[in-house]
């Protein structure tokens, strides 16, 4: 029986989407049979940051709408054999997204795989709600900033009164903060906010922190998932949060980020 | 200054229409009214048109405003409406209000026994608050898990996050856990947080002016006592992260630390 994780955060552009890929792919190099959902309807993205795009024929609007069979949405990945991707529709919007229909489909794959991901688009509204309400567990990633806190501050009363576990007065959606790009040179500056006062307003359990590092937009362009680049911090930093996803206990190593060379910047552009 | 604004709640009288405005309708009305002539005297109408299909074209609302007032109903405005209905109501002189949430069943009881009592209905409308319609969406979200105790008082033991509004319609509001910026905390008594307070709290909504509010930890955005209010920037740094405790002395909100 899968495990239900959507990640979300309320804000835009704090890595939902890359943190997706990567905890998917870190999962599937670990053992586990992993398929990682696009809820973003209107805004596919993460087909493209899996490097798959050019291989979507059926997407997961199709399978709800009963126009297509999940097994042919399904796109197996050709580096890791334990993880799939289920696109969504570029060309529809989040009212397809029915809660009978999501429901159908994470049945079927519950069956067969260990651990379902759900790519949450930014907000709170109906694409964000559908992704979050069958959740076991919620990564919930933020930037080390203000309205980026408050607005996972936001998520996480969302979470524990608006899941299917809330309403059903089930055991409540675990969550878990995943930090990313994060500087602790920044930090130091008073530029960024520190760890220990982000845990402190949100009060639940560090996932991991992952630094700012030029390997993600690279890891993105390129289509692959940065937990396949062992040699970056962020995919080290990565690695270690599948770990502690998946129960092990890891201490918490805070990455120095990744600079751009001396090359790179006199380039202006990054590596 | 020779106004001020403040918030201040009421309690409106709901009207769910299920059909149209017609003659069965006000039939149905008139012999509801002979009950009691005079309960619903200066009380605030909203109707809700949720169910209330048949009801479109603005000359509808027109007229279904000129037959209520006819009956010395003071229609203010229409909720749960379609765009198309909210439209009319607005070419009716009606506003659009959203939320609110109906009274307890004690309160209802408290109501009827003042009809039978005869009375005017003269400030009944301040009886009870119900929710201002600005803050709604939060307060369908505010399920956490709230246990009432004999008395009124609300207790909260998980963190309130933000958009979440917890409110203790009866008594006392505590929390024992952190209260995330954006949150919201009212109550008709005092407000008490052993957490950090980092979003607003408004103790004796109602207007009970010996109200306070308790803070382990002020970080608040807005605290308020019976309508009158700080801002964080009002309430100043010496306070700040402070134990601190807020009151009333003769229409003015103090701040001071608990010793």
């Amino acid at each position: 029986m899968a495990k239900i994780i959507v990640v979300t955060s309320g804000k835009g552009g704090v890595g939902k989407t890359t943190s997706t890929a990567a905890i998917g792919a870190g999962l599937a190099m670990r053992g586990k049979k992993t398929v990682i959902i696009d809820f973003d309807v209107g805004l596919r993205n993460l087909d493209m940051i899996m490097g798959c795009e050019r291989r979507v024929v059926f997407d997961f609007i199709n399978v709800i709408q009963g126009d297509a069979k999940l097994k042919q949405a399904l796109i197996k990945d050709r580096r890791l054999d334990n993880l799939s991707i289920l696109p969504t529709s570029q060309t529809r919007d989040k009212d397809a997204l029915t809660r009978d229909g999501v429901e159908k489909v994470l049945k079927e794959l519950r069956d067969e795989y260990d651990y379902i991901i759900c790519d949450s688009p930014a907000g709170i509204e109906r694409g964000a709600h559908m992704a979050m309400y069958f959740a076991d567990e919620a990564v919930v990633v933020t930037n080390p900033e203000v309205s980026s806190v408050r607005d996972s501050d936001r998520v996480l009363g969302l979470l524990s009164s608006k899941s299917r576990r809330a309403e059903k007065g089930e055991e409540p959606v675990k969550p878990h903060l995943l930090l990313t790009r994060y500087d602790p040179a920044r930090v130091a500056k008073g530029e960024m906010m520190k760890v220990e006062d982000i845990l402190e307003i949100l009060s639940i359990p560090l996932l991991g922190i992952v630094p700012e590092s030029p390997a993600v937009l690279k890891a993105s362009n390129l289509g692959t998932p940065v937990t396949l680049d062992a040699n970056s911090n962020a995919g080290k930093a990565y690695v270690d949060a599948v770990s502690r996803l998946m129960g092990e206990q890891i201490e918490v190593r805070v990455l120095p980020p990744e600079r751009r060379g001396l090359f790179q910047r006199l380039l202006g552009r990054p590596a | 200054m020779p106004f001020q604004i403040r918030g201040r709640s009421f309690t409106a009288v709901v009207l769910q229409m299920t059909g149209a405005a017609d003659a069965e309708f006000y039939q149905t009305l008139d012999a509801k009214l002979s009950q009691a002539p005079h309960f619903f005297t200066n009380a605030p109408f909203v109707i809700d048109l949720d169910r209330a299909v048949g009801l479109n074209r603005s000359g509808d609302f027109t007229g279904l405003v000129r037959e209520l007032r006819a009956r010395k109903l003071s229609v203010i405005g229409v909720q749960n409406g379609t765009i198309e209905q909210n439209a009319g109501a607005l070419t009716a002189g009606l506003i659009t209000l959203q939320g609110g949430r109906d009274l307890p069943p004690d309160g209802a009881k408290a109501r009827s026994g003042d009809e039978s009592s005869g009375e005017e209905a003269e400030d009944r409308p301040r009886e009870r608050p119900i929710d201002r319609n600005d803050r709604v969406a939060a307060a369908t979200e505010a399920a956490e898990p709230a246990e009432i105790a004999a008395g009124g008082t609300v207790l909260i033991t998980e963190p309130v996050r933000s958009g979440q509004r917890i409110f203790a319609d009866r008594g006392d509001l505590v929390v024992v856990a952190s209260v995330g910026s954006g949150a919201e905390l009212v109550a008709h008594g005092n407000v008490h947080i052993y957490g950090s307070m980092r979003g607003r709290a408004l103790a004796g909504v109602n207007g009970d002016t010996s109200a306070r509010i308790f803070c382990q930890s002020l970080e608040a955005e807005l605290i308020a006592i019976a309508g009158l209010y700080k801002t964080s920037d009002d309430i100043g740094p010496a306070a700040w992260k402070q134990r601190v405790q807020a009151f009333l002395d003769q229409d003015a909100l103090c701040v001071e630390p608990l010793k």
